[in-house]
């Protein structure tokens, strides 16, 4: 039996009969006509979009925005001086101007959390951009040329991936126990934690060097580093973005940590870290003296992972759950 | 269940009659059949709703009617988003997302099944109806053998056939005389016992005087026939019969030696149906050693597995080339015409409705807008969608495409195209091939893999050449040496009489002004950060063309010989239909004023109707601008449409060259012959009154 064969005219069965809509109720419209009513949307205006309606991004933008303002303005916020220390007020409880009492030593509690902002805060950003601008740079490095340098590249993050980011700093902070500036903990923070962004941005460019519109971009006369600026790169900045904000939290925590050790910032130096590690001897007298600091450090880390949340579920549609 | 089998055993012999009788008894003997038993699927007023945003109801089909009756094949046509998909998921029960069905009828064997909850649903899908799904890339799971994939359709209906059909047989065997009922007969030839049921066959050849040539002849054709795990008791029988054997001596023999298969046999045997061959070796080996026609069988004969009444086959060959797609759908409608089952057939193809299924229906936003016996409703086309549908399927009976201007609209430019030609008449060839190889390296191997083959042709000004080949015979490679996207292993491009290997820097850009290429691709070739503007833009600020006034007077222009709304600038490619993408990269590309258009799979992606659409432009730009095309294209049909002349490619190789008609009218090669064979509905005549 040909094909043709089967298409010799029989009677049609019941049901099958020849049926032709009416057109008043199916209208044609234009071949590929375009709807003209919808607003105009790039990636970054949906995103911007997305982000505006969801309200882990409205809590956590609005606690970001009044901790940047602590940790810029502190006085605003108490006239106190926290390096102020009498050891007359040692473990006084709360009055009018101290609203969080006094520690062991005899400092407001209150006007070391406030002034304890900007240490945390700087420590986070600072890490933070320094962290990208390197990690993008290798990475978008290693995936763009590939070859060997991706080779060598590649391998150098993973030696660095080996070592785990707190034991390293650990060590490195101890051979530099005297400087006491917040610029140490940054570098060190900063020198551990470049790799995670590297694989990340090695990845993106990988992926998006691949994608046509680079071919057709070259067709078009563009070389490759116009390509890698002007195509490539801002393709892949959705995914650095992402790790950057969800990351700036977790240096705020390595920053504490390490002032809890004694070997991050230098114990002149207001930090939450700090101040939570002397707080700890006289946790059976005084929890509240721990309270505070604790609370503002994990208050700023939430608001930072939520943020890094909402920016991953706009940006990245896909990975929404719904 | 027992009426179906009936229906079955008379399809099945009325296949084996039809090959005695002819063809017009059987289609009368089914038809008789078919009307007794009334229709396999109605789907009535069925209404599709999904919840879009903000909870809103997106209608995705609204009142649609169609009828399935068994055996038969019946086509649900339209573009894109037309509801196709969307209705025969519906009658699955596997509507995607937040699909749900809020009124309407779907009746399958007579049983009101839209209703019916997800449970029930388990247990019609693989043994009541069949799917065989779109992608055969993506719908085979990676990580396990398809053997694998295809004993777990058997087991997940208890269709573990050997264990359940042996033990009946055993019992069927233990009383003396054996009954012969329908399932034994049903019984499959198991790969232990087939030598000796060969054997026997043999025997009782010679028995009947049969020798020599024809002796082998005829064994031959039985160990090709007889399939562990497919070939079934009566069909032995029948066969042993035709061949003169008597039929108590012949039933004696499929009774003794046919007993029933193991269950790896039987995953052999299916696979074997669905036309892989050596099956046995296959069912052992993992979906990414397969190509994808072979993936296509695989899924095939899942979806085959357990004998459904009713197959859905959702563009199950979209994905692959044409010769692979006429195969297939040759190989599925001559298996489901011996098994009995229904398909019901969706595609964006008129051409291949109007070859395989007796009943069409043409569905668009949603709704049927026609419906009837598939070569009346696509030679006599009442609705206008239809008809439109019927004028831009690109069918092989459809000429080359007449421009706007040849058509006379504009006498004065074709005047001015003349001098063009005169002027140009010195330089007559743009672009040459000369012996063009391209050599990989493989991973993992060590030869050489020639992607391209010592092809050499030229490019005459202000023609289309189109090459043609399926996936894999290098048509791609040679477009993109053309754009010097990649560099010749050996041989030449030369573009105006210079060799393009050797152009760099000031002299590269320029060729690149010249050539331009548009990509398969519509989703991938524009940048999704880019808006429409700067998409456009981009070429001319590359090149330092003008400033931002003028390039933005340029890119309004640009828009407009595209026929697209200026308004289109400020949005963003997402935001567009795969066609308007592609039209977008025809002004981008148009954008420096080229002499050559490389079009890589331009059209194929698209809507027929947008396919149309977007070939016009071309053709239209080409009278106008006396541009020239390199086109690649592994859809003839279309080469029909837009090529003065034609190059075939196969494995690397050129395989023929010549004017669109010569290659048309007269192919000189089998494989030219092939390919052409396989356009689909490439004989029919459609659109009888357009």
């Amino acid at each position: 039996m040909s094909a043709v064969d089967r298409l010799q005219p029989i009677e049609t069965l019941p049901g099958q009969e020849r049926y032709v809509a009416p057109l008043d109720e199916t209208p044609l419209r234009e071949v590929d006509s375009i709807d003209e009513s919808a607003p105009a949307t790039s990636m970054w205006a949906d995103a911007w979009r997305t982000l505006r309606k969801n309200p882990l991004f409205i809590v956590s933008a609005i606690l970001i925005v009044f901790i940047v303002f602590v940790a810029l303005f502190p006085s605003v916020f108490t006239k106190e001086n926290p390096n102020y220390c009498s050891l007359e007020n040692s473990l006084a409880g709360s009055s009018a101007n101290h609203p969080f009492g006094f520690d062991l030593q005899g400092c407001d509690v209150y006007a070391r959390v406030v002034y304890g902002t900007r240490t945390s805060i700087s420590v986070g950003i600072l890490t933070t951009i320094i962290v990208v601008f390197v990690g993008a740079l290798i990475g978008a490095i290693a995936g763009f040329c590939g070859g060997w340098v991706d080779g060598v590249l590649s391998r150098l993050v993973d030696i660095f991936m080996a070592i785990p980011m707190l034991l390293g700093a650990i060590v490195v902070l101890q051979m530099f126990r005297s400087s006491s500036s917040i610029w140490k903990v940054v570098l060190v923070l900063a020198l551990f934690g470049w790799v995670s962004v590297a694989r990340i941005a090695r990845g993106a460019v990988l992926s998006s060097k691949n994608l046509e519109f680079n071919t057709a971009s070259t067709a078009l006369g563009s070389t490759p580093m116009r390509n890698l600026f002007r195509h490539i790169i801002p393709n892949s900045l959705a995914p650095v973005i992402v790790i950057a904000t969800t990351s700036l939290g977790s240096y705020i925590v390595a920053e504490a940590t390490l002032s809890f050790l004694g070997i991050g910032l230098p114990t002149t130096t207001v930090s939450w870290g700090g101040d939570i590690s002397k707080a700890q001897s006289i946790l059976r007298t005084d929890p509240m003296v721990l309270f505070y600091p604790s609370v503002a450090l994990a208050i700023t880390v939430l608001a930072f992972i939520m943020l890094g949340d909402a920016v991953k579920d706009a940006l990245d549609p896909k990975s929404r759950t719904e | 269940m027992e009426e179906l089998d009936k229906v079955t055993q008379a399809t099945a012999n009325t296949n084996a009659a039809s090959q005695s009788e002819g063809a017009q008894s059987s289609e009368e003997a089914m038809r008789a059949v078919q009307l007794e038993h009334g229709p396999l699927l109605e789907v009535k007023d069925l209404q599709v709703d999904f919840t879009g945003e903000g909870g809103k109801p997106v209608h995705a089909v609204r009142d649609s009617s169609f009828t399935v009756f068994p055996g038969q094949w019946v086509a649900i046509v339209g573009e894109s988003g037309s509801g196709k998909s969307t209705s025969a998921m519906a009658t699955l029960g596997l509507l995607p997302g937040t699909g749900h069905v809020v009124g309407g009828s779907i009746k399958f064997e007579g049983k009101e099944i839209s209703g019916y909850k997800p449970k029930d649903f388990v247990a019609l899908r693989g043994a009541k109806m069949g799917l065989v799904p779109q992608d055969p890339m993506s719908n085979l799971n990676p990580v396990w053998r398809i053997g694998t994939q295809v004993k777990e359709a058997l087991k997940a209906n208890n269709m573990d056939v050997s264990h359940e059909k042996r033990s009946k047989l055993s019992k069927a065997l233990a009383d003396a005389d054996v009954t012969v009922n329908n399932e034994g007969d049903e019984t499959f030839i198991g790969s232990q016992e087939l030598p000796a049921l060969l054997e026997a066959a043999e025997k009782a050849l010679i028995e009947i005087g049969i020798e020599g040539e024809k002796l082998s002849r005829r064994m031959a054709q039985f160990k090709r026939d007889w399939v562990a795990g497919s070939e079934t008791r009566w069909r032995v029988a029948d066969a042993l019969i035709k061949s003169g054997v008597k039929d108590d001596d012949a039933w004696y023999i499929a009774k003794k030696y046919v007993t029933g298969s193991s269950l790896e046999d039987r995953i052999a045997g299916l696979l074997d149906e669905a036309g892989l061959p050596d099956a046995a070796t296959r069912a052992r080996q993992f979906p990414h050693e397969f190509s994808g026609g072979m993936r296509q069988r695989a899924l095939i004969a899942i979806g085959l597995a357990c004998r459904p009444e009713l197959l859905i086959a959702d563009e199950p060959t979209s994905a692959l080339d044409v010769t692979v797609q006429k195969k297939i759908l040759d190989h599925l409608q001559m298996l489901t015409d011996s098994l009995g089952t229904a398909v019901l057939f969706i595609t964006h193809d008129l051409g291949l409705a109007a070859e395989r299924a007796q009943h069409i229906v043409v569905m668009y936003k949603g709704q049927v807008v026609e419906s009837g016996p598939s070569l009346e409703v696509l030679q006599h086309p009442q609705h206008p969608y239809t008809k439109r549908l019927v004028a831009a399927a690109p069918s092989l009976a459809s000429q080359r495409i007449i421009s706007v201007k040849s058509r006379g609209e504009d006498a004065s430019s074709i005047m001015e195209h003349q001098v063009n030609a005169e002027k140009l008449e010195k330089s007559e060839t743009i672009i040459e091939v000369d012996h063009l190889c391209k050599q990989f390296k493989l991973p993992r191997k060590k030869e050489l893999f020639k992607a391209v083959d010592d092809v050499s042709f030229k490019l005459k000004r202000g023609t289309t050449l189109a090459i043609v080949g399926e996936s894999g015979s290098g048509k791609s490679t040679v477009a993109n040496m053309c754009l010097k996207l990649l560099d010749p292993t050996s041989g030449k491009v030369t573009y105006e009489g210079t060799d393009i290997s050797s152009l760099k820097g000031k002299d590269l850009l320029d060729f690149r002004r010249h050539v331009q290429p548009v990509f398969q691709n519509p989703y991938g070739s524009l940048d999704p950060m880019y808006s429409i503007y700067r998409s456009i833009e981009e070429p001319l600020r590359i090149h330092h063309i003008g400033d931002k006034k003028s390039r933005h007077a340029r890119v309004a222009e640009l828009l407009d010989l595209v026929k697209l709304p200026s308004a289109v600038m400020q949005r963003y490619p997402n935001e567009l239909s795969g066609g308007q993408r592609q039209r977008i990269a025809i002004a981008r590309a148009m954008a420096l004023n080229p002499d050559v258009i490389v079009c890589d799979e331009a059209v194929s992606a698209l809507d027929v109707l947008v396919q149309d659409q977007v070939l016009e432009l071309l053709n239209d730009l080409q009278a106008e601008r006396g541009l020239s095309y390199l086109f690649i294209t592994h859809d003839l049909a279309v080469v029909r449409q837009i090529a003065d002349d034609v190059v075939v490619m196969q494995h690397g190789k050129l395989v023929e060259h010549g004017t669109t008609d010569d290659v048309f009218n007269n192919p000189q090669q089998q494989y030219t012959r092939n390919l052409l064979d396989a356009i689909p509905g490439g004989k029919l005549e459609l659109g009888l009154d357009l």
